[in-house]
């Protein structure tokens, strides 16, 4: 038996992966790595989200920017509310400079830290339900629920940065102070920062690990591989879809809160097209049908971004596309899926998916 | 006894085109009900329409007493009505069992299924078709790689691990092996206990074998009903169906 599909080395494959990852404020002092490699945090949790909604879902999202987006935009609020004053100093100076004179409604709930956060995460959460349920009911699936996703990214990105009074438009939000917890400020170049993100990306994974197993996990595979088969059974496919988009997107809204908490910034650009269609390719080059894969895709291609993209300049982009090429081309389950090829041909000596052609021509010559 | 599934006068035209035209079927439980016809004949709409793939023109469908005319599918297929399709539809992707755990739908809604991780009835129900389709074997192989025949016995398996009160399946033998054949005939005979069957069939020696009343399809209406041997000896079914069809 491959090893690739051994549930309780995957399992170690896993502990060892958060091992690493949570031993890392040990052994680095640079508070600016650290907080480097904590954004990292959040583009695994990103590509994690990724991983459950394309590659376990078969649901292709170009859009999970709408969900890191708005959940970022809230924690930026609430972040920024912190170091407002309902007596003296209520409303925020972008709001001033847009001439403003009074706080707007929508900004009302981010006096307090705990709604705020709430929100942050709900309202992306929620906004997938029903975006996913109105698209799944409908059966809009494969490329054009691509498009409209992407489309519905584009629009909010539109409206964000037209709402200048609001959003501060192009210019984003820069809370001036970290988010302050129950009395305490998370200091953003901190460990203790790193460990959060780390914390959240851990808990998060397993979860999705868990769900993956479920009969739930097994069902979504199955509409991946044929919808139209699985509602014959009784299911309610529409369900199915909506449930794992909405929980990509709940991952996605943490990231985005994480995001913010490390950098204290947001803008539109983390709605941009190019970001959410990014993601896609962390995970395309990871193996999408693997979680870790798909992080260990983001780490690669973010990694190679910040140290070779300086170096080669636009150079790096024509790598990272021929390198997208070839794993598309030539590996279509991604670097995750060299490791279960690579495992395989250990554990038996053939590949049993060299079978494949023949049964299939078989199975057409039967109808 | 009333008739478990009742079809009364159905109507179903694609863009103006009629392709069912006033079919009316009662299928009795526990019996084989085999749809017989020409190529054209609505064979694959009725079940179609039976099953909520295509919602009739016209006409009603009862099932248990129930009208169900119009349901989705997954509604259809909860009442009971489970389908194997005439181009075998498995999920290739993944193992053999995997495929029959998830046609196990005793559960189906989609957030408690989030906390369900195997249960000791489904698997003693899986061993248990398993051994039935001889697919014991091969429970761990990937689905795609599967031969003809043990993918056409997969889906009937999975049909069973729905465990339906009626069983609708289309051209269940199409591409088997003589041996392959008398085999699913005895299974079809041994369902016929528990469940009743409704079968889409060309082969005429198979439907000989396990049919209890054979429907004639002819231009989307109903042409002849009666036993193997009525049918064979009707005038008219000879003339559209039999003498130009079998071989």
């Amino acid at each position: 038996m491959n090893l690739y599909h051994n549930k309780l080395a995957q399992w170690a494959a896993y502990g060892v992966f958060f091992a690493i990852i949570a031993a890392v404020p040990l052994f680095v002092s640079d508070s600016f790595l650290l907080n480097q490699l904590g954004t990292y945090g959040v583009y695994g949790l990103l590509a994690l989200s990724i991983s459950l909604c394309w590659g376990f879902g078969g649901i292709l999202n170009l859009g999970q920017g709408i969900a890191f987006g708005l959940a970022a935009y809230g924690m930026a609020m609430t972040m920024q509310m912190q170091t407002q004053d309902p007596e003296s100093n209520p409303i925020p100076p972008f709001m001033l400079n847009n001439s403003l004179e009074q706080l707007p409604a929508l900004w009302e709930p981010f006096w307090s830290t705990g709604l705020g956060i709430t929100l942050a995460l709900v309202v992306p959460t929620l906004f997938y339900v029903i975006f996913g349920n109105l698209m799944f009911r409908a059966r809009v699936s494969g490329p054009f629920f691509a498009i409209m996703s992407l489309a519905m990214l584009s629009a909010l990105f539109t409206i964000i940065l037209d709402m200048q009074p609001y959003t501060n438009g192009a210019n984003g939000i820069t809370p001036p102070q970290p988010l302050t917890i129950l009395g305490t400020p998370l200091d953003p170049y901190g460990p203790a920062t790193y460990w959060l993100v780390c914390g959240l990306l851990i808990a998060l994974t397993v979860g999705a690990k868990l769900l993956t197993q479920s009969k739930f996990g097994l069902l979504v595979q199955a509409v991946r591989g044929d919808a139209e088969r699985v509602r014959f059974l009784g299911y309610n496919v529409a369900a199915y879809e909506t449930a794992i988009y909405a929980l990509s997107g709940f991952i996605a809204a943490v990231a985005g809160c994480c995001w913010v908490i490390l950098v204290q910034y947001v803008s539109p650009a983390q709605l941009d097209v190019s970001f959410s269609v990014t993601m896609v390719i962390w995970a395309g080059i990871g193996g999408r049908l693997s979680l870790l894969g798909s992080m260990l895709g983001a780490f690669i291609i973010q990694g190679g971004q910040s140290y070779l993209g300086d170096a080669l300049l636009s150079t790096w982009l024509l790598g990272l596309g021929a390198f997208f090429i070839i794993v598309v081309r030539f590996l279509p389950k991604g670097l995750a899926g060299l490791l279960e090829m690579g495992l395989g041909a250990l554990s038996s000596g053939r590949r049993p998916k060299q079978l494949e052609p023949a049964d299939r021509a078989n199975a057409m010559a039967g109808e | 006894m009333a008739g478990l599934l009742e079809i009364k006068d159905l109507h179903k035209s694609f863009d103006g085109t009629p392709v069912i035209n006033g079919f009316s079927l009662e299928v009795t439980e526990m019996t084989v009900c085999c749809v017989v016809g020409p190529n054209g004949a609505g064979k694959t709409t009725t079940m179609d329409l039976i099953t909520g793939r295509q919602k009739p023109t016209s006409g009603t469908i009862h099932f248990a007493e129930e009208d169900i005319t119009g349901l989705g599918e997954h509604e259809i297929a909860r009442r009971g009505i489970g389908r194997k399709f005439q181009v075998p539809a498995v999920f290739r992707e993944l193992s053999v069992r995997q495929n029959l755990e998830v046609a196990y739908s005793k559960q189906t809604n989609a957030l408690k299924n989030m906390f369900v991780f195997g249960d000791a009835a489904m698997k003693r129900k899986l061993d248990e078709i398993a051994a039935l389709a001889n697919l014991t074997e091969r429970l761990e192989v990937e689905a795609g790689t599967l031969s003809h025949g043990e993918t056409q016995w997969l889906e009937i398996s999975m049909v069973l691990m729905q465990n339906p009160r009626v069983l609708l399946l289309d051209e269940p033998v199409a591409g088997l092996t003589e041996g392959e054949i008398m085999k699913t005939a005895r299974l079809i005979k041994q369902l016929k206990e528990t469940n009743t069957l409704i079968v889409v069939e060309h082969d005429m020696g198979f439907v000989r074998e396990i049919a209890d009343v054979v429907t004639v399809m002819h231009m989307g209406t109903l042409l002849a009903q009666g036993t193997i041997g009525e049918i064979e000896a009707n005038d008219r079914v000879r003339e559209v169906y039999l003498g130009s069809e079998e071989h």
